[in-house]
């Protein structure tokens, strides 16, 4: 069969500055399919998508929808031809419901809530992906918020549905529901454009995949799931190891024996519960011990209580009830100042939202916590405040012009490389939280975050590394402990061949 | 992005030429306007310089001026660096003015040795301004009042305070003699009087001058220098951050909205004891929003306070003596001062997008 493809690039080319960020990339695809877009990290991707979307324009080459030209000038454009997109990067306003950003940008005169509502519910319960039509977005979880997104998409009928690392947040059990969604979309005719770079999930769905290495064309298959290893090996330009020989020789692992006096432990906490401003529990009960020079890791999908443990170890949310102590300290409902005093680093998971200030320079931002030692008669001692930022820099490999550019102009890895100095300095470091340290960053920067973990653990420091990817934990951590619905649903070693219990706990399933 | 982009421009020299660029265009635009009521432009021109600068009298008036609309523009860059606005700054004056009356008149403080006898009311002033600058900040840090609304209510509240302290004998008003006297204070005694630089009344430029230049140089240090400065923009960029890196947010908000409104307090003083002498309904007439439009002009260059305060002390005083020299109505001036605000808030948006474009 021969029919016009719905979506065609004809030698696409994008440069970034000095990067040429895609070159010479073609591709067809057919309505009704499922097209599967593979590669690393800053391959290319997501540029091909905003390309597509008409976020940005190509510099070469010629994109055809339904055989006509197509050059959307914004992403308007691209809306109006039938192409909708979820991006990685969320677009939803917090601070009002699901429903009214639904019905942003899509309606006119009066907002119909109640009708929108119903068909959000009749989407979500199509496609297995449950919502509250009135819940605020700020209240919702990543995952939940990209239901949303996809809700969204969906809502417009469109014809070619472009999906930009959909599951990196998701569940297994939520992964394989949305692979139904795209083999339905697929089903009523539409195209989708798949991104991801996990491997597994585009066995079942995708009918032809491209891979992208280094914003060229590195391999394209029209069997996927018969060429699999032959597209990882164009991705990555090397054969997947075993997994199990993958994992490194762990930290020292500290068991102090029966009977021999032992340390404080890093972090102790009892029994601590949190119960947001409607009465929900969304940490129930956490109880956790953690000893010096251990990394124990908190799994769990997003959404599951990680984000109300951090925010109460850091001092920036109460607890209804519980204790937690670091190093022997009490801490509960302390502020910040004296959490940090006590001797614990924190890295949180929103950088952007408590981890920096991105205006301010990235000396300040490194000694934001100690700017009290850089007075010099009265005043800020700006020279000892560079000098000490640029050892940290240094130290820490931390890629700026100088300490005296702007936080916010820095790579996502520099920055967290960046908040990292910060903790992991933190006078008296006892115990470090980590919350999803290595989200967004490149792999040279994830090892970097992980050697420097793992470093502050040999050196005796307790690590609490909460972290949404499984194979990260399995990785660095210890022992780990999974999360769901805010109940511990079980803990283990940290070993591959736990990772199918592991899975289930997340999902909430027991043995 | 943006503000990343707008700080590295800071010491760039093209804001401050198109600023300049923006207050020329609007002069023009309002010499065009006098010309189209049908005044001849020589006499307005002429008018205008006159009354700015003409005299050794006009010259003192004009600075004068500057120096209240430069006080409460500091108080406003000082606030606006936590990201707070203060448009307290008419309250901030009243209350001040009322102090510094109280103390001039029934503290006893004329016969005082040493510059006492001013300096204290002065303080006065400080404080109350302060403590009405306070309040501002308390009810943002305990009931989450927007700061906006809470000190634009209070600047009603201290305006008529001041209207409602002399009315009364009880309060501030002079002894009534006859049915005609005014309600207004009496005149602050001779000592409480701020004393002037040259000695010569003719050239009436008081002590509040040097006062003023080293309290910019103080809240430039302040906002540049000092480990306060610093995280008091910690605060304002990212106060989530800023918590969470041990900073007290609550004392800096309370403490920053304090040092406005002693600093709008202060202007109040120099108001009384430099200028009218007496309290009176009317005393301040908008020089808080006049001097709150300087700081938001400046955009948190204290430099920039400066620099607006002359602009502005001298647009009015050229203005009054226009309107009396050359007939040109004075709503004309305030007419200019909008193109003025307007052109110096375009340009500055203007660059703000060329710098977000890149």
């Amino acid at each position: 069969m021969t029919a016009v493809p719905l979506l065609e690039l004809r030698g696409v080319g994008k440069r970034f500055g000095s990067l040429q960020v895609l070159d010479d990339v073609s591709l067809t695809l057919q309505a009704g399919e499922v097209h599967c877009l593979l590669g690393e990290n800053g391959a290319g991707k997501s540029t091909l998508c905003n390309l597509v979307f008409g976020v940005h324009a190509p510099d070469a080459g010629d994109m055809l929808l339904s055989g006509q030209a197509y050059r959307p000038g914004r992403p308007a454009d691209a809306l109006a031809q039938g192409i909708a997109m979820v991006h990685q990067h969320f677009s939803l306003v917090p601070d009002v419901s699901v429903v009214d950003n639904l019905l942003l940008g899509q309606s006119r005169g009066l907002l119909r809530r109640s009708e929108c509502a119903a068909r959000m519910r009749e989407l979500s319960e199509r496609y297995g992906m449950p919502l509250e039509p009135y819940a605020l977005i700020k209240d919702l979880s990543v995952g939940e918020r990209q239901r949303v997104e996809i809700v969204k998409c969906l809502m417009r009928e469109p014809r070619l549905l472009v999906l930009d690392e959909p599951t990196a947040v998701l569940l297994p059990e939520e992964i394989q529901a949305l692979m139904e969604v795209c083999e339905k979309v697929a089903a009523q005719g539409c195209g989708v454009v798949l991104v991801t770079h996990k491997l597994a999930e585009i066995r079942r769905v995708a009918r032809r995949a491209t891979v992208l290495r280094g914003g060229r064309i590195a391999a394209r298959s029209d069997a996927p799931a018969q060429e699999m290893d032959a597209l990882v090996r164009a991705m990555i330009q090397r054969d997947l190891a075993d997994p199990s020989e993958t994992v490194p020789a762990g930290p020292a692992r500290v068991a102090p024996a029966i009977g021999q006096e032992v340390p404080a432990p890093a972090l102790m906490v009892d029994g601590l519960t949190v119960r947001d401003a409607q009465g929900t529990t969304r940490l129930d009960n956490f109880t956790v011990l953690l000893a010096p020079g251990e990394i124990v890791g908190i799994a769990g999908v997003e959404g599951n209580g990680q984000v109300e443990l951090a925010g109460v170890l850091s001092g920036l949310m109460p607890s209804t009830q519980g204790r937690f102590f670091v190093s022997g300290v009490e801490l509960t409902g302390e502020r910040p100042k004296a959490i940090t005093a006590a001797g614990a680093g924190i890295v949180p998971e929103d950088r952007h939202a408590s981890g920096c200030v991105t205006a301010m320079s990235v000396a300040e931002n490194i000694l934001i916590n100690r700017l009290g030692d850089y007075r010099r008669w009265g005043l800020l001692d700006r020279a000892a405040l560079r000098r000490d930022a640029q050892d940290l820099m240094h130290k820490y490999d931390v890629r700026a012009a100088g300490p005296d550019v702007a936080f916010g102009g820095l790579s996502g890895g520099n920055q967290q490389k960046a908040v990292l100095a910060r903790e992991l300095t933190t006078p008296g470091l006892r115990f470090l939280l980590a919350a999803q340290p290595t989200r967004g960053l490149d792999v040279g920067a994830v090892e970097a975050v992980y050697g420097h973990i793992v470093g502050a653990c040999q050196n005796g420091v307790g690590v609490l590394l909460i972290s949404s990817e499984l194979d990260e934990l399995l990785k660095v951590a210890n022992r780990i402990v999974v999360l769901y619905r805010g109940r511990i649903m079980g803990q283990c070693e940290a070993s591959p061949s736990q990772r199918e219990r592991i899975g289930a706990w997340m999902a909430g399933h027991t043995e | 992005m943006n503000q990343t982009a707008l700080a590295a421009r800071m010491h760039d020299q093209r804001p401050v030429l198109i600023s300049l660029a923006a207050v020329v265009g609007a002069l023009v635009i309002g010499l065009v306007l006098v010309a189209a009521i049908g005044v001849s432009i020589p006499d307005a021109v002429a008018g205008f310089a006159e009354g700015a600068w003409g005299s050794p009298y006009a010259l003192a008036a004009s600075i004068n001026r500057s120096l209240v609309f430069a006080l409460v523009g500091l108080g406003f860059v000082l606030a606006d660096r936590a990201n707070l606005t203060n448009v307290g700054g008419e309250g901030q004056i009243a209350v001040g003015a009322i102090a510094a009356t109280a103390v001039c008149l029934h503290g006893g403080v004329a016969g005082l040795p040493a510059g006492m006898s001013f300096v204290l009311p002065m303080l006065a002033a400080c404080v109350v301004g302060g403590i009405w600058g306070g309040i501002v900040g308390v009810l943002k840090v305990k009931v989450g009042t927007n700061e906006v609304i809470s000190s634009l209510m209070l600047s009603f509240i201290g305006v008529w305070l001041l209207y409602g302290s002399v009315q009364s004998e009880a309060l501030l008003r002079q002894p009534m003699t006859s049915s005609s006297t005014l309600p207004e204070s009496l005149e602050i005694p001779d000592p409480t009087k701020l004393p002037l630089l040259t000695g010569d009344a003719g050239m009436p430029l008081h002590i509040g001058l040097p006062i003023a230049l080293v309290l910019a140089v103080l809240v430039a240090v302040v906002l540049h220098r000092t480990v306060f400065g610093l995280r008091l923009r910690a605060v304002g960029l990212n106060a989530l951050a800023a918590r969470k890196a041990g900073i007290a947010i609550a004392p800096s908000v309370i403490g920053v909205f304090f040092a406005a409104g002693a600093l709008g307090g202060l202007a109040g003083s120099m108001m009384l004891q430099g200028e009218q002498y007496s309290l009176k309904a009317g005393f301040s007439s908008g020089y808080g929003f006049d001097g709150l439009v300087v700081g938001l002009l400046a955009r948190g260059s204290v430099v920039g306070v400066l620099a607006g305060a002359v602009l502005f002390g001298f647009i009015r005083s050229g203005g009054i003596n226009m309107e009396m020299v050359a007939n040109v109505p004075s709503c004309l001036v305030l007419v200019i001062q909008g193109i003025i605000i307007v052109a110096l808030a375009g340009s500055a948006r203007w660059m703000t997008r060329k710098a977000g474009a890149r």
